[in-house]
This record gives C-alpha cells, structure tokens and sequence, in this order.
C-alpha cells in the first residue's frame, strides 16, 4: 500500500481506486490508485517514463474520452461528485479543469483570440467584457507588457515561452478551479522555464494545480505536495519538503537519489 | 573509382532533370509555332471572338473559354463543399472501422480513368439530367456535375491528408478549454491546413479546366455562348478532341493550336499558383 501524507487542506480532487486501461492494451496503465489533492496548493507527479503520471493527469478532464475504446473504473471526486460516469457534462468539467500541454499550443488565430478562445466557446460575445478578461489573463500569465501593442497579431510569430505563457493565459481566462500541467517546460529554454514556473507558483492562490514532470528539481521547486508513481501505482504522497529529503519508501529514496529511472 | 560512379551518377541525373525541362520548352515552342498563323490573323480578337466558324474561317476561341470556365466553376461548385464535407468525416467523425476502408475506396475513385467518367455520364447521367432539368441532357450542365464527380475523390482525399497534418496536441488544447468536435473542426483543424486546402482546390480546378475526356462525351462540342445550363456547349479541351481530324485548312489547324496554347498557359498559372504560393508552406513543415 501507498504512503499517503495526511492533507490537512479542503480537497480539491480525490482520487479512489481509480484504474485505466488503453483500448489497445491488455494491462491496466494505472492500479487501483488512491490520492488526495488539495486545494489551492501544487501537486506534483513524479516517476519514470510510462509509469503512469500524464495517463492520470489526463483522467481528471476526461481527455482520454476523445478516443475510444479506453476504459476506467473507480472514482474522481470532484466539488462532491464523481466525474468518471457517463452522465458527466465533459464541456463544463472541462471549463472548471483546464490543461496545459507538453508543447506551446497557440492556435492558429491572434493572439487577442487565442486568449479570448475559451470565453467564446461559453458564449461570451461582449466586446468590452472579453477585451477586459483578456487583459487580465495576459498580465496574470505575466504577458501583457510583451503583446499589448501586437495582440491583432498571430501568435505563433510569439517565443517558445511567450507561446505557453499565452497558452497559460488562455487557460485561466475562462477561470477553472484546477489546472492540469503536463510537463509544461520540456520544450522550453532554462530561462522560459523558470518564468514558467515562477508564474504556476503565482497561480496557486486561486486554482488548484496538478503538475507532471520529469524533472525532479522542478518538483521541488515549485511543489507543496508531490506524488511518486511507479509502474501504475502511487508509492508514496508527502509534503514535497519532507519527501525530497525523507522519502518514506524504499522506491521513492531509490528513485530521488537517481538509483534508476 | 567510387568516386568515378559517383560523377558518373550526378551527370546522369542532372541530364535527365534539364531534360523534362527541354521537353516543356520544346512543347510550348511547338504550340507557339503553330499558333503564328492564327495569332497573325486574328490577334487578340481571337479571345473575344464568339463565332466558330470554320466554313468561313472564322475563328473565336470565347465560346470554348466561356464553357471551361462556366463547367469548371459548376464543378468546384458541387465538389468543395461535398469533399469538406467527406474530409472531416474521414479524418475527425468516422469510426476507426470506417476510416481507412472508405479512404482507401475514395482513393481508389481518384483512380478511375476519366474515360470511364464520360462513358458513364453518357449512358447513365445525361438521361438523369434530361429528364430533371430538360433539354437533351448532353449540356454544360452534365458536363459541370461529371467533372465534379470527377475531381472529388482527389480533392476529398487531399484535403482530408491537409487536415490529418493538424496535430492532435492542438486539437486536444481545444477540447481542453471546453470546446465541441465541431468547434474543433471549424476553429482549429480548417484554420490550420487551409493552405493545404485551398491548394488541393486549385489542383482540382487545374484538373477540371484541362479535363477532356470526362466531358467530351456530355458537353455537345456546339460553339455558342448560352446562360442556359441545359443547352450544350463546348470547352478548349473538348473543342481540341473534336475538331482536330476535321483541320482542313491551315488557319483552322493553326487556330486549335492557339486554343492548346492558351490552355496550357492556364493550366501552368494554375498549377504554379497552387504549388507555389499555398502548397509550399505544408512541404517545409
């Protein structure tokens, strides 16, 4: 059994006995999984390629319902609800849980309608109300000052890192309650990625934020709680300081002290 | 002596490569040559002139431009939407199971030898035509729905490869912000391969404006400018298959040639502007 920290925190997200199996494969990718995370704080998801972290990441917004075929059981409790059945409204769940991907995704649009995208898809069509979220996204992304002359612009003449920015930006301006990072640096320079990661830190007074990745560091840096999984299974959940320095699992101390991976 | 094979290879290569080029050279020499007598004694009368009249040798080629034109735009017409429409459902709404069966099957169609689409609009279209719309069914109208059969399995399965490209980290941002598969297509997947798009649409339309086949069996050959879709009509192409055995004299052999002279002039401006301008973007990427 996993070694679960005690959250003292309201919950944003609760995981029970979540399992998920692709369509193509005979294996479940995640086991009888078992996890809280709290609101209003940083929740980090660690472990080796194919253990498992981007495939949960990924069930909290119902994602993997864009391809058939893959299946789950368990619970994913969500504001009293669990959101895995079939009667789940998957547009708003996915209003309330926004997702930041590998790669800078700007849309092929400006960059005022890359930020004003998500506000449109609910309805939005007052021009002073989107022109003032709008605004208010870019400078909670921190991007503001960078595109406010060029927002008619397309944004894919705008930097790797301007790119998520935006991307962040885009993602908040519809206000969700949890945002999903799945490893939101890989593609980024040192630089953009410490932007990056100042701003997540910044975010986590008002969404809740659930954050793969493959750099150990990262976790550290900007994480209050972190998660270890290993071949589909949570191993251990500790407050990220305790963890890094007295992983309770033989697992976890292997894995953090680079014994494999 | 490797590096002898070598030498040897890159010569033979580049002969062949310059050689295409002299053949297109060597084809639009002709053309032109041929076309002197006729450009001598019309000018540019030629490409306003409506009378066909060899008898009289008189020569206008605008009956046969205006036919291209008019069947051509019929074609895009019915064909862009439908192939959109066949576009989306096999890259985004179709089953696995049905993806790759219907696609193939709709690449197989782009295979069919355009003959066989004017023997099949002969026998089984132009009495459809004629008892719906009037007429004697062989008409520009007939001539504009088989080319549009005609173009469509090329620009559906072209255009659905264009949307194929549009990765799925993109449309799965989309999603992510609340969006619906329909959102998705018309905000994300169209925006981002429209230049593959509308690139396959001007292939296709250099495609129907050059067509012979196809059409010389439904379109009537008759050199008269009408609105009325149901009469026939004729188009270079199908003026060119018609006439060329009738050639008597050497104005009206030299007026054909004229006629194949613009068309390849069109054809090339076509296809240039399609390769060069929206098709070139999806080939760096």
């Amino acid at each position: 059994m996993a070694t679960i920290v005690t959250i003292t925190e309201e919950k944003a997200l609760e995981v029970k006995d979540f399992e998920f199996t692709y369509a193509s494969a005979d294996a479940p990718s995640i086991k009888k999984l078992t996890m809280p995370v709290a609101k209003n704080s940083i929740t980090a998801l660690i472990g080796p390629s194919g253990c498992g972290k981007t495939t949960l990441l990924r069930s909290f917004n119902r994602m993997h319902d864009l391809y058939s075929g893959n299946q789950y059981s368990g619970e994913i409790i969500f504001k009293g609800r669990n959101i895995l059945t079939a009667k789940e409204d998957l547009i708003s769940l996915r209003i309330q849980i926004g997702m930041i991907f590998q790669k800078p995704t700007a849309f092929p649009m400006s960059i005022f309608d890359n930020v004003a995208y998500g506000m449109r898809l609910q309805g939005i069509k007052n021009k002073t109300e989107l022109q003032g979220r709008v605004e208010k996204a870019l400078q909670d992304a921190a991007l503001w000052n960078e595109v406010k002359d060029r927002l008619k612009h397309d944004a894919n003449g705008l930097s790797g890192g301007q790119q998520q920015r935006l991307c962040i930006a885009r993602a908040v301006a519809v206000e969700p309650e949890v945002l999903l990072f799945d490893e939101p640096t890989s593609a980024l320079d040192p630089i953009s990625t410490a932007g990056i990661e100042e701003l997540i830190v910044e975010l986590k007074n008002r969404v809740s934020i659930i954050i793969v990745t493959h750099n150990m560091q990262q976790a550290a840096r900007v994480s209050d709680y972190t998660g270890f999984m290993y071949l589909g299974e949570l191993i251990e959940l500790g407050l990220t300081e305790e963890m890094f320095v007295t992983p309770k699992e033989k697992l976890t101390e292997e894995y953090i002290t680079g014994k494999f991976g | 002596m490797s590096i002898l094979i070598d030498k040897l290879f890159s010569y033979a290569t580049k002969f062949v490569a310059i050689a295409v080029l002299l053949l297109v050279a060597w084809i639009f020499t002709i053309l032109f040559q041929n076309s002197i007598d006729s450009i001598e004694a019309f000018g540019f009368d030629f490409l306003t002139e409506t009378k066909w009249a060899p008898n009289l040798e008189k020569f206008g080629a605008l009956p046969a431009i205006y036919g291209s034109v008019v069947s051509t735009f019929l074609a895009m017409v019915l064909a862009v939407p439908l192939a959109i429409g066949v576009a989306i459902f096999l890259s985004e709404l179709a089953p696995a199971k049905l993806k790759s069966p219907v696609g193939v099957s709709i690449e197989l169609l782009a295979a069919i030898p355009s003959v066989i689409y004017g023997m099949w609009g002969l026998f089984y279209f132009v009495p459809i035509v004629r008892d719906i719309f009037g007429g004697i069914g062989i008409s520009m109208l007939t001539a504009g729905i088989v080319l549009s059969i005609m173009i469509l399995p090329f620009m559906a399965a072209v255009t659905r490869d264009a949307m194929n490209t549009t990765p799925d980290i993109l449309k799965e941002s989309a999603y992510a912000l609340g969006g619906t598969k329909w959102d998705v297509i018309k905000d994300i997947i169209i925006p981002y391969a429209k230049a593959g798009i509308i690139g396959s649409f001007i292939l296709a339309l250099g495609r129907a404006i050059g067509e012979t086949m196809a059409v010389t069996f439904v379109m009537g050959n008759v050199h008269k400018i009408s609105f009325d879709l149901t009469e026939p009509a004729t188009s270079i192409p199908v003026t060119l298959a018609n006439e060329f055995t009738e050639a008597d004299t050497s104005l009206y052999y030299s007026s054909l040639f004229e006629l194949s002279l613009f068309l390849l002039v069109i054809s090339f401006t076509i296809i240039s502007i399609a390769k060069f301008y929206f098709l070139r973007r999806q080939r760096a990427a």
